[in-house]
């Protein structure tokens, strides 16, 4: 048994250059949230009971209207990524070798910024953007303004397009590195006993991919429902987004209020680790009856 | 197991120590000995240094203004070297909280472009060296002492210098406008005849929360009440009429009031493609400099109400943890210098107000502000003075911030 507890001990120690600043900084940071949401360590001498923020918060009723809009945003544009990219990265998979290498194309967006990628759906789909005045110039609308209101329309769709065009070329990255390893004869033998293109995709290449999917949707849901950018840019005034939020609270009001900060990042950090957890509990337990079937 | 287990709780624990907050609540400084010096002495002491001036960057003019002018001036006339930061107010507030909860005894910062909540939320964690500015002989000289007692209602007690002074104006072009409203009544009538015309930065934007309070102010009887410090009765009877006002012009905004502008950045962007009529600004010359830059065309022209127009001082301040003291105190008595408010008051350079006392300048002096020309699109002192009124007390301006977001955005 000691010589486990050494190794484990070593391995501590080898592996502590990059622990160290990670526990430090993460961990560190983390503490210091939840402390200050309870009015710990606040910059001023906290007034009140240690859970007032926490409660201030929930009585609040906007404060579930943004967390269920950036809920939903984070939702729709995760989810979205995740089809298109499967679907692009399989069709990529599926062309010729020099067609294949052309589409590289698809991992510009991914080295582009998150804020640039905002910047790009604000030119597009603003109503005196590109595509606004490329539809005018065809004759398809009488006046720029006739263009559909797609930034303001209170759906957050502006951030959606957004969040998708970013999200759906990390997807595929994830798709395609499962798919080059994926034996084609599977697919060949399927269609030699009859199968249809939309069943081989579903039940064979599927399951395949599965992990990178899960993966790559639970990356881009929780990030999207936690950034500021990209909402800085497209973010209509109602309802808010969370991370908006937080930030005027702390940057732009009285530092009275910091707890009231803190304690909505401790719940979104919350939030997070809990969707992490029943994510990948559920898709255990799916993935198991799958298999007794 | 244990022993594995002990590691991990020691990893898990260790950063939460070295993260805590070493010092004690906030207690302002007093007694410095830089204080007790003749400022010949701290004039002799700063010689050769560098100061770091961390200040608002959004502004490309002013930010030319202090590279050229200021710098240069500096190291001619005192053998300073000027660094400008860019940052914005709440970020280095921050970053100086974060320096005294960690026990930094020397900091980066050496003087603050700051007034309003960003001061109070300084003083009240106890983040500002000083008093200082009663030890700046210009101050002395140049600067009405009245002028300078609060700083959006909070007690500046010399840890501010005054810089420059602003008036909220509103913009419209000529060339697109013919008539524009003269109270705050006829602007809601205005409003309401040119639906999707008009609209506001959303509080809590610096602009937008102060054309809040223009309307605070005149619906509900003039600043006067509120000058006597945070009443909660008085604002519980009064803050309705706000509310109703606003709700009833919502309708009539730009989108139909679903959305605001984040920033003034942002509705001056609506004001310079034409999709609102109206701009506005906390800055008299900011049409003047925003038709040099080629921005607004030279039809724009600029406009107060009748009920009043906000002004407020805006000021240096000095971080508990300034490396360089003494320089920050010399650079902030060279911007309160008649040679440097002129400067800044032209409008090529930016325009702003001195918060000079014109009259207590010898007559040469003032006559070199007096024949400064302004612009055609930027009001005179002598147009803004008459409406000019005070700025809150920022208790009232909090919870008008906070309320604008329950009784308006969220209704």
């Amino acid at each position: 048994m000691s010589w486990i507890n050494k190794g484990t001990t070593g391995l501590i120690l080898k592996l502590s250059p990059l622990m160290l600043p990670y526990l430090v900084l993460f961990c560190g940071g983390v503490f210091l949230t939840v402390c200050q949401s309870a009015g710990i360590f606040t910059p001023l001498p906290h007034a009140g009971r240690a859970l007032d923020a926490y409660g201030l918060i929930l009585s609040d009723p906007s404060f579930f209207a943004s967390f269920g809009f950036s809920l939903g945003v984070a939702l729709i544009s995760a989810a979205g990524s995740v089809i298109a990219g499967t679907f692009l990265a399989y069709r990529v998979w599926q062309l010729p070798a020099k067609l294949a290498n052309a589409a590289l194309v698809y991992k510009i967006p991914l080295i582009l910024p998150h804020i640039s990628v905002a910047f790009v759906v604000l030119i597009f789909w603003s109503q005196s953007g590109i595509l606004a005045s490329l539809a005018h110039q065809l004759g398809l609308i009488q006046a720029m303004h006739q263009f559909p209101n797609v930034l303001y329309s209170g759906w957050g769709l502006g951030m959606i397009l957004a969040y998708t065009l970013k999200g759906t070329p990390f997807a595929m990255l994830l798709v395609m590195a499962l798919l080059v390893r994926f034996d084609v004869r599977q697919i060949q033998t399927a269609a030699m006993l009859g199968a249809s293109g939309l069943r081989i995709f579903f039940t064979i290449v599927m399951p395949r991919l599965a992990p990178a999917l899960h993966s790559s949707f639970i990356i881009l849901f929780l990030y999207s429902f936690g950034a500021f950018d990209i909402p800085f840019v497209l973010s209509e005034s109602r309802p808010g987004m969370l991370s908006i939020h937080v930030y005027n609270l702390y940057f732009k009001h009285d530092l009275a209020r910091r707890p009231e900060a803190m304690a909505i990042l401790t719940i979104m950090f919350c939030f997070a680790v809990i969707f992490i957890i029943a994510y990948t509990k559920i898709v255990t337990r799916l993935e198991n009856t799958v298999r007794k079937l | 197991m244990i022993k594995k287990l002990t590691c991990l709780i020691f990893l898990l624990i260790l950063p939460c120590l070295i993260t805590l907050p070493s010092s004690a609540p906030a207690q302002s400084i007093s007694n410095e000995p830089l204080l007790t010096l003749s400022f010949e002495q701290i004039q002799k002491q700063a010689r050769g240094t560098l100061v770091r001036w961390y200040m608002y960057g959004g502004w490309a003019h002013v930010n030319a203004w202090v590279d050229t002018y200021v710098a240069s001036e500096m190291k001619r006339r005192y053998d300073i070297d000027l660094k400008r930061v860019p940052m914005d107010a709440g970020v280095f507030i921050n970053k100086l909280l974060t320096e005294k909860a960690a026990g930094k005894k020397k900091g980066t910062i050496d003087l603050l472009w700051i007034n309003g909540e960003n001061f109070k939320n300084a003083r009240e964690a106890g983040l500002l060296f000083g008093p200082f500015s009663g030890r700046l002989p210009r101050v002395r000289q140049n600067v009405d002492p009245d002028s300078i007692t609060y700083d959006f209602g909070y007690p500046v007690d010399g840890y501010e210098a005054p810089y420059g002074k602003a008036q909220f104006v509103f913009e419209y072009d000529t060339a697109r406008t013919d008539t524009v409203p003269t109270t705050i009544d006829e602007l809601k009538q205005w409003i309401k005849n040119n639906p999707g015309r008009f609209t506001y930065p959303q509080p809590p934007d610096f602009t937008g929360s102060a054309f809040v309070r223009h309307v605070f102010y005149a619906v509900t009887g003039g600043h006067e009440q509120y000058m006597a410090g945070w009443d909660p009765d008085l604002y519980k009877t009064n803050a309705p009429l706000l509310w109703d006002w606003l709700n009833e012009i919502t309708p009539f905004l730009w989108q139909k009031g679903q959305t605001y502008p984040r920033d003034s950045a942002f509705l001056d962007t609506l004001f310079a493609r034409g999709e609102v009529a109206l701009g506005m600004s906390y800055h008299p010359p900011h049409a003047q400099n925003m038709i040099i830059q080629g921005s607004y065309p030279g039809t724009v022209k600029t406009f107060v109400l009748d009920d009043g127009s906000i002004f407020n001082t805006h000021f240096t301040a000095i971080p508990f943890n300034a490396p360089n003291q003494a320089g920050a105190m010399v650079l902030a008595d060279f911007l309160i210098s008649v040679d440097a408010q002129l400067s800044k008051f032209r409008p090529e350079n930016w325009g702003d107000f001195p918060a000079l006392d014109l009259d207590r300048l010898d007559p040469a002096d003032r006559g070199r502000f007096n024949t400064i020309d302004l612009g055609p699109a930027t009001l005179t002192p002598e147009q803004l003075a008459p409406v000019a009124v005070p700025e809150i007390p920022a208790p009232y301006l909090e919870a008008l911030e906070q309320d604008w977001k329950t009784h308006v955005l969220d209704k």
